[in-house]
């Protein structure tokens, strides 16, 4: 744990900035690890001379200077770099194991790309932390106080640098699983899971072992009672509640948005008339012939619609008594200012004249 | 957040901005005439006072004809205008105008409608669009007077406008054809004016279409497959026997025959109302007074009461107060209806029919006479109006102001020559 009290100010600077953990930083925190930390992890050595290393692929050793439009890919797997055309050799048939002596990792051809940062180092902290930060993607709006938020910040902090300097690899990675699993079943209730066992651990193929291309049944299962390290988001351990990999104090539980009702074109408001109700569709000729002559019917016109516009204007007013209702003007006096204006623009000095357009 | 038919119909530009009560439309004429009346005789006097001031100058009748053909924008072209149109007969300096009262300008109106609706007949337009021009008509000359604008020029125009409004479309050409001596200027110069005036309430709602409603349930009550709404208890067939234990009618549609089978009875009724929807309902002012449902069923009432009364009393239970009202309500449409010339005048014998026609015609050639010395001087030409109101008018009043438009607009069409020139390259000098 050395390790870890050796990050704790810069985790603390993370908590101090909120989150704005810029790359001049981030490089510079990771200079001062390379220095301390023994170089047996690194996957490649920081301290080749650059010119060398990133001209001569490492695979087919095949350099730049006969070979001018060369590019070297790297797989998030391992970080080791390859040229294109040894990526396109070795892996367009399918996963196959890292050439790099030593490596055991299992490649994929859609997992290379051409590098981001020069140092590969950081290539792979943005990677982690870009999946740490997917996973754990709490606002400070979802705890009820502050120290609860910092403590999740805190929290994400040693996962981060957990997964960066490899210490409980795997202890990490399950809990991580768990709470990415339980994140999601909160927000979507209704859906079933289906994990799928990931690839085995490099560290538990044999040398020689041949790679895995396909994983039957049995052997899913197998893999899965052996490494213990896939995790059933289903499972419930002895307090009846789910384990979500990570318990944060002081989370509020998430509040599902309220389900969106039927559209409603008429705002809440609907036409019931009281003086009719609409019959079936009449047995008359004149109105009837309508439905069978193609001019109208494929135009959409219905003969119902007209049925209703027809019974709507017989009954429209008919207990609109216009000497009540219009003795003082509704709308009070909006009819007199109507008037006055027609007036003056009918019988006026002036008729309103249209603005030039020109 | 219900909606019945009368809340729909209180939305209706119809009910909110030309429903009046009897009191409220003759106030309104009224104010009109009056307004009408200040301005006519305003502007006469303005022009005669101009008029005199010329002859003074000039000193002789021909002088100022010659001296007002050369100054055309000294104050307003149209009165001169109309100046040399009555150089015949001169308006002497001190008599008053003698203005048309209200009921002669209603008269004058009525006329026209009827004239409208002749015209249209004659043209070919369907009855609702003829209703519409008809209806158009008469809000047009509830806010102006016919000593403002002319009734039959602006009729031509409604009736055109009306075409568009209802969907008849007709080609301008086509209908100036139809109605000869009359150019597309003349159409289309008041145009904007009307639509203004109509206060651009291009809907009105007809009582044709309700009419065809109420026929066609009438009919599923003769046929037993009615249910009444709510109230009513009755069954379909307890209607049906209703409606043909109905006793005839006293007047109205079928007078003459003893028996008559119930869906005759029904199709007679809806001819006879519908008669009286295509004209006489247009002739007064029902549409200013009533609801077109109010309308529609007093038409039906004229035509069959005891059918009408029936088939209210399956809206509403008899014995309440909005029935009694509802029926008074009716009743007083009806008589509008009944006591308007065009109903009464089917039943004359055609000696009297002929008598009576010649007595408007001496009538109205006798207000048309009356008219002539009391239009507006101002509004005379329409045409000119309008096309003095155009962007490119050359004697407008704002003379300056057109002016530098005009230099204006100038300016920018050369340059955007130049600059076509300019795309295609500079010409070739010319050697």
């Amino acid at each position: 744990m050395s390790r870890a009290a050796s990050r704790a100010p810069g985790a603390n600077k993370r908590l101090a900035e909120d989150g704005g953990a810029s790359q001049s930083f981030l490089s510079s925190s990771l200079r001062k690890l390379s220095l301390q930390q023994s170089q047996q992890h690194d996957p490649q050595s920081a301290s080749r001379p650059a010119d060398s290393s990133s001209d001569i692929c490492n695979v087919c050793k095949s350099s730049r200077y006969l070979n001018p439009n060369m590019r070297f890919l790297v797989n998030p797997e391992c970080y080791h770099k390859m040229c294109e055309s040894c990526v396109d050799r070795i892996f367009t048939h399918g996963p196959a194991p890292c050439p790099i002596a030593g490596c055991n990792k299992t490649l994929r051809k859609a997992k290379f790309r051409t590098q981001t940062f020069e140092d590969l180092k950081i290539e792979r902290e943005v990677d982690i932390r870009r999946r740490v930060a997917k996973a754990m993607n709490k606002e400070e709006s979802d705890f009820e106080r502050l120290i609860d938020y910092n403590n999740y910040l805190e929290t994400v902090e040693e996962i981060t640098w957990n997964l960066i300097l490899r210490i409980d690899v795997d202890e990490t990675e399950r809990k991580l699983r768990l709470w990415e699993d339980a994140q999601k079943a909160e927000l979507n209730p209704n859906a079933t899971f289906r994990r799928i066992a990931d690839q085995p651990e490099a560290s538990q193929l044999s040398e020689g072992s041949h790679v895995v291309l396909k994983k039957g049944g049995t052997q899913r299962k197998a893999l899965a009672a052996s490494s213990g390290n896939t995790p059933d988001p289903f499972a419930v351990d002895e307090s009846g509640k789910r384990d979500t990999g990570f318990v944060f104090q002081g989370l509020k539980k998430r509040k599902a948005p309220p389900a969106e009702k039927p559209f409603d074109p008429f705002d809440g408001w609907s036409i019931e008339p009281q003086q009719y109700t609409l019959q079936e569709v009449h047995d008359y000729k004149w109105l009837t012939a309508y439905d069978s002559d193609p001019a109208y019917y494929v135009g959409g016109w219905d003969t119902r619609d007209y049925y209703s516009r027809m019974m709507e204007e017989a009954f429209g007013g008919m207990c609109v008594f216009l000497e009540d209702e219009k003795v003082r003007p509704l709308g009070s006096g909006s009819v007199e200012i109507g008037t006055q204006n027609a007036a003056s623009v009918a019988q006026g000095m002036k008729d309103v004249v249209m603005d030039d357009v020109f | 957040m219900k909606l019945t038919e009368d809340v729909i119909y209180r939305n209706s530009s119809q009910f909110r901005n030309w429903s009046f009560t009897p009191t409220q439309l003759a106030e309104l004429r009224l104010k009109t005439n009056i307004q009408a009346c200040e301005r006519v005789k305003a502007n006469v006097a303005r022009q005669r006072a101009q008029r005199a001031a010329i002859a003074l100058d000039g000193g002789g009748a021909s002088a100022s004809d010659s001296e007002r053909g050369n100054t055309p924008g000294l104050e307003n072209g149209n009165g001169n205008e109309n100046g040399n149109s009555n150089g015949g007969t001169p308006m002497r300096l001190d008599k008053e105008v003698d203005c048309l009262t209200v009921a002669e300008e209603m008269r004058l109106v009525d006329f026209c409608c009827e004239t409208t609706i002749d015209l249209a007949k004659f043209i070919g337009l369907p009855s609702d669009v003829t209703a519409t021009a008809v209806q158009f008509l008469r809000r047009f000359y509830l806010y102006n007077s016919p000593m403002t604008y002319d009734a039959p020029v602006v009729s031509r125009t409604i009736t055109f406008i009306a075409c568009k409004t209802d969907n008849a479309n007709p080609n301008l050409d086509d209908y100036v054809a139809k109605l000869g001596k009359v150019t597309r200027d003349q159409i289309l110069a008041p145009e904007y004016l009307i639509v203004q005036a109509l206060r651009y309430n291009f809907e009105v709602r007809h009582p044709f279409r309700g009419l065809k409603g109420a026929h066609l349930e009438l009919g599923e009550i003769a046929r037993g497959a009615y249910t009444p709404v709510a109230p009513d208890t009755r069954t379909p067939s307890d209607l049906q026997a209703a409606i043909t234990a109905l006793p005839l009618p006293t007047s109205g549609a079928i007078t003459d025959k003893k028996t008559i089978s119930i869906e005759n009875r029904l199709n007679n009724a809806y001819g006879f109302a519908a008669n009286i929807l295509k004209r006489t309902a247009q002739l007064t002012d029902a549409y200013f007074l009533f609801t077109p449902s109010q309308i529609m069923l007093a038409s039906l009432l004229l035509a069959d009461e005891p059918l009408t009364t029936f088939y209210l009393s399956t809206k509403l239970p008899s014995d309440s107060p909005t029935y009694t009202k509802l029926l008074t309500t009716l009743r007083s449409c009806a008589i509008l209806f009944s006591s308007h010339r065009s109903y009464t005048s089917s039943t004359l014998s055609p000696e009297e029919q002929k008598a009576v026609k010649d007595k408007d015609k001496a009538e109205i050639s006798a207000l048309r006479k009356k008219l002539k010395n009391c239009r507006d001087p101002d509004k005379m030409d329409l045409v000119k109006l309008n096309q003095a109101q155009k962007r490119d008018a050359e004697n407008a009043s704002g003379g300056g102001l057109e002016e530098s438009k005009a230099k204006r607009r100038k300016i920018a069409r050369e340059k955007a020559e130049k600059e076509a020139d300019d795309f295609w390259g500079p010409e070739l000098g010319k050697k």
